[in-house]
């Protein structure tokens, strides 16, 4: 029987059958299906993907006509940071960059962010952004957002003023850590409420809260009740990308309006993300290197074909090293990386990416 | 009391995350005649294997991992102790933290809970931690087993600091070192010459119970 050619979660190149291919789609839908509590894909979704998997391109694409929109996340990073963190180390300004992303790559929104990326150090720079954004806006027609990380591990000793939970926890010390961790939730949320007011001042577009809910159930309530500050108060257009494919629960016992929010999977976090007031949802389906990538798109897609079809709002779901089915890898392979986005478009029927 | 109900009584502890309850049971099963090993076999790993299967399904959470964890070294210390010498269940030691330039450790206090759970001896040195205090506390404490956790791409490469430093004191073979975290794979850790790379902390619990013969 002839082989395929094609890649494992961490990039490995590997041939397999069809028979492999297939079985692997099947158990990773399987997997997504039981612990997501989601349908498991269709017999002919399945052979879409199969189809997918097995064309002899390098590189593929979606059909005519099925093209959706490419939102940038983590700024311009990608071509300004250096190699050791997934970029180009080009000698070009962050400005400079989200324009080559306007106007040599096609993307369709671009966000611009403090190089940290993360809001409690954006906070004393904001005035520079400010600056940042407005000169954007002026030169760009694509909608420009500000973006960072709630990234609320950074008000936990040694970065911030609050006793790291996991040390108490390992001391079994439980209420105290949650008790911490409620304390850095309300201090996150002031400084991402500052800074997007003061985006909102300069007329951005809109925020990206990316890689929302990393420290856990708190970080996602500090997320969620600013998401609802801002819709109350501002303008702005809200996209809320997540961290991971279900909500840690470092916390455990932390609610929004009635839901527990530990233990959430994509499409019980888009239901949240809404009620907050959220224009745009981007889930997150973690990558498991040693599975194939044929297994990890298809569990990718069990997952956010389910939250598609709950949405009210566009969904533009994370592909990229490590999430969406794509490979851990620092520059994804673009073979994966294209079939893994054809896949959330064709069968997941995401509205972005 | 049959000894199944005393298993069932061991499992229905870890779940309540009740140290207090667990080493009550342990102590009653070995007053009425249960064997030590067959009260940790048949009742409390499978009850903490539950634990972490339940935990990876987003049904109990990293508050309720860890005092189970805790309710379960409880019951292994009763249950050991009435053991033969030297046939205790307590499994190798092992020294791990985050490596240094990187403070992200939830992922790595999970890992600790699952061993823990799994009856390792674990030293956990916490994050951003230099190369020689990994192989420093190894050493003191007779570890058999060195982890690392790295979140980052940019810190990662600390991991070949911690086992060139290994390899400089001419330790390297004294220990098995495993590496985890975010940006970690399996190409990574052949890469660096490490013995094993965790995924995930279940993965981790076994990928050191075949490092370590357990």
């Amino acid at each position: 029987m002839s082989k395929i050619w094609t890649r494992m979660g961490d990039g490995q190149a590997v041939e397999m059958t069809s028979d492999e291919l297939r079985k692997d789609m099947m158990e990773a839908s399987e997997d997504a299906a039981d612990k997501g509590k989601v349908p498991i894909l269709e017999d002919n979704e399945i052979d879409k993907l199969m189809e997918i998997f097995s064309a002899p391109w390098r590189v593929i694409g979606v059909e005519p006509g099925h093209e959706v929109p490419l939102t940038k996340d983590e700024t311009a990073c990608t071509l300004v940071s250096s190699q050791l963190s997934s970029g180009a180390h080009l000698p070009i300004s962050r400005e400079a960059a989200v324009e080559v992303f306007e106007r040599v790559f096609a993307f369709d929104t671009m966000e611009l962010g403090w190089i940290d990326y993360s809001f409690k150090p954006a906070k004393p720079m904001v005035s520079l952004d400010q600056v940042s954004i407005e000169r954007l806006l002026a030169t760009t027609v694509i909608p420009i957002l500000y973006g960072a990380m709630p990234n609320m591990g950074l008000y936990y000793t040694p970065d911030g003023p609050y006793t790291n939970p996991a040390d108490l926890l390992g001391m079994m010390k439980v209420e105290e850590a949650r008790e911490e961790e409620m304390k850095a939730a309300e201090l996150c949320m002031e400084d991402m409420i500052f800074v997007c007011k003061r985006m909102d001042e300069i007329g951005a577009d809109g925020i990206d809260f990316d890689t929302t809910a990393s420290a856990g159930d708190a970080d996602f309530l500090a997320t969620l009740k600013t998401v609802e500050e801002l819709k109350k108060t501002t303008n702005l257009g809200i996209e809320v990308g997540m961290s991971g494919e279900f909500i840690l629960g470092m916390h455990g016992e932390v609610e929004y309006k009635g839901k527990r929010l530990a233990g959430m999977f994509p499409q019980d976090q888009l239901k949240v993300v809404e009620e907050a007031g959220a224009d745009i949802f981007g889930p997150v389906v973690n990558t498991k290197t040693n599975k194939s990538a044929a297994w990890n798109v298809a569990r990718a897609v069990t997952f956010v074909k389910e939250v598609c079809k709950q949405a009210t709002i566009p969904i533009h779901a994370n592909v990229g090293m490590g999430v969406g089915g794509t490979p851990m890898f620092e520059t994804p392979p673009v073979d994966a990386l294209s079939r893994a986005s054809v896949a959330m478009v064709e069968i997941a029927k995401v509205d972005g990416l | 009391m049959a000894n199944e109900d005393f298993y069932t009584e061991a499992m229905a502890a870890i779940r309540a995350c009740d140290r207090e309850k667990a080493t009550d049971v342990a102590t009653r099963a070995l007053a009425a005649g249960v064997a030590p090993d067959d009260m940790l076999k048949l009742g409390f790993i499978p009850g903490i294997a539950k634990m972490g299967d339940l935990f990876e399904r987003g049904e109990v959470f990293l508050p309720e991992l860890v005092l189970a964890a805790d309710a379960m070294t409880g019951a292994a210390d009763v249950c050991n102790a009435a053991l033969p010498e030297g046939a205790g269940q307590k499994k190798a030691t092992v020294v791990i933290g985050t490596v240094q330039g990187d403070v992200h450790d939830i992922g790595k206090t999970i890992v600790v809970a699952f061993l823990r759970a799994n009856g390792y001896d674990v030293h956990d040195l916490g994050r951003d931690i230099a190369a020689d205090k990994f192989i420093s506390k190894a050493e003191e404490v007779g570890a058999e087993v060195i982890g690392m956790s790295a979140l980052l791409t940019t810190t990662m490469r600390e991991q070949i600091r911690v086992l060139e430093a290994l390899n400089e004191a001419g330790l390297r073979d004294k220990y098995k070192v495993i590496v985890g975290g975010g940006a970690s794979t399996q190409q990574w850790a052949d890469k660096i010459g490490a013995d094993a790379y965790a995924e995930d902390a279940n993965d981790g619990v076994r990928k050191i119970n075949q490092l370590t013969g357990n």
